[in-house]
């Protein structure tokens, strides 16, 4: 019996292209006979998206956060200072 | 040891990395910006979404020293928004390919509703496929007991985000056309 996590792992390989010919062949033939699976593998492709959303929107933060702290904490004003200057004699 | 200062020793290392590549590249570019009329803000803006695109590429994930790739698209971003020649960039050059990504209403509301209610499946997801993070260390972070299961675990989340959305998606009208 397939578990339901192998089957999510079946259509990530197939969604990457990984299958050799044969594998492929298969699945895509499962898939004819399983509406379930084309609309699991539709969905999948979204998530794998909203991943990619999702991490982008953190690294933001966490940009913006290492920004703050190089523009805030007493052992930075070095560098800080270097950056104001570039500003402001002109 | 336990996961919580394993994952808590992997972040101070993540950030100890990105304040050196910040140090490093930034004065570059905000002297590059500044001689041509640019102002601190702008020069902020393009660096943020620069690091973006530069941790994007999958040779540079891990961070390497390579400055002068970062410090390019930096300059790049900057004439592409903001200088006076930017009318004159060829259209072809000008996509970078870092769309608005709050465009979306329900993209938006989706992702609220998965960093409330599907928080350590969406951070173990993004470790994985965003971050590319080696999977002992994800199973380290995570506080998995080896690599096996925090595959396991993967293939679980993602099936459960799968169904979510899947559901979601019904109720939202504007989803992801």
């Amino acid at each position: 019996m397939t578990t339901s996590w192998n089957e999510t792992e079946q259509i990530e390989t197939y969604l990457n292209g990984f299958n050799d010919n044969g594998e492929a062949l298969i699945f895509e033939a499962k898939t004819l006979l399983d509406p379930s699976l084309q609309d699991k593998i539709y969905w999948q492709q979204k998530t794998y998206e909203l991943i990619q959303r999702y991490g982008r929107k953190q690294l933001k933060q966490e940009i913006e956060a290492i920004h703050q702290q190089l523009f805030t904490k007493p052992e930075h004003s070095g560098f800080r200072q270097k950056i104001r200057l570039l500003f402001t004699n002109r | 040891m336990d996961h919580n200062s394993i994952s808590d020793q992997l972040s101070a290392k993540r950030e100890e990395l990105f304040i050196t590549v910040y140090k490093k590249a930034f004065p570059v570019v905000a002297r590059y910006i500044s001689r041509r009329g640019g102002s601190f803000d702008e020069a902020k803006d393009v660096f943020h979404d620069a690091l973006i695109v530069y941790y994007e590429k999958p040779a540079s994930a891990v961070l390497n020293n390579d400055m002068a790739y970062l410090v390019g698209i930096t300059k790049h971003l900057w004439i592409k928004r903001y200088s006076e020649n930017a009318q004159n960039i060829p259209l072809d050059k000008v996509e970078i390919g870092l769309g608005d990504e709050e465009n979306h209403p329900s993209t938006h509301r989706l992702m609220r509703f998965l960093e409330n209610a599907g928080k350590k499946c969406m951070e173990l997801l993004t470790g994985f496929y965003y971050d590319q993070l080696p999977l002992a260390d994800i199973a380290a972070k995570f506080g998995y007991s080896g690599v096996r299961s925090a595959t396991v675990q993967k293939y679980k989340c993602l099936e459960k985000v799968r169904e979510t959305i899947k559901e979601k998606a019904l109720t939202y009208d504007d989803f992801m056309e």
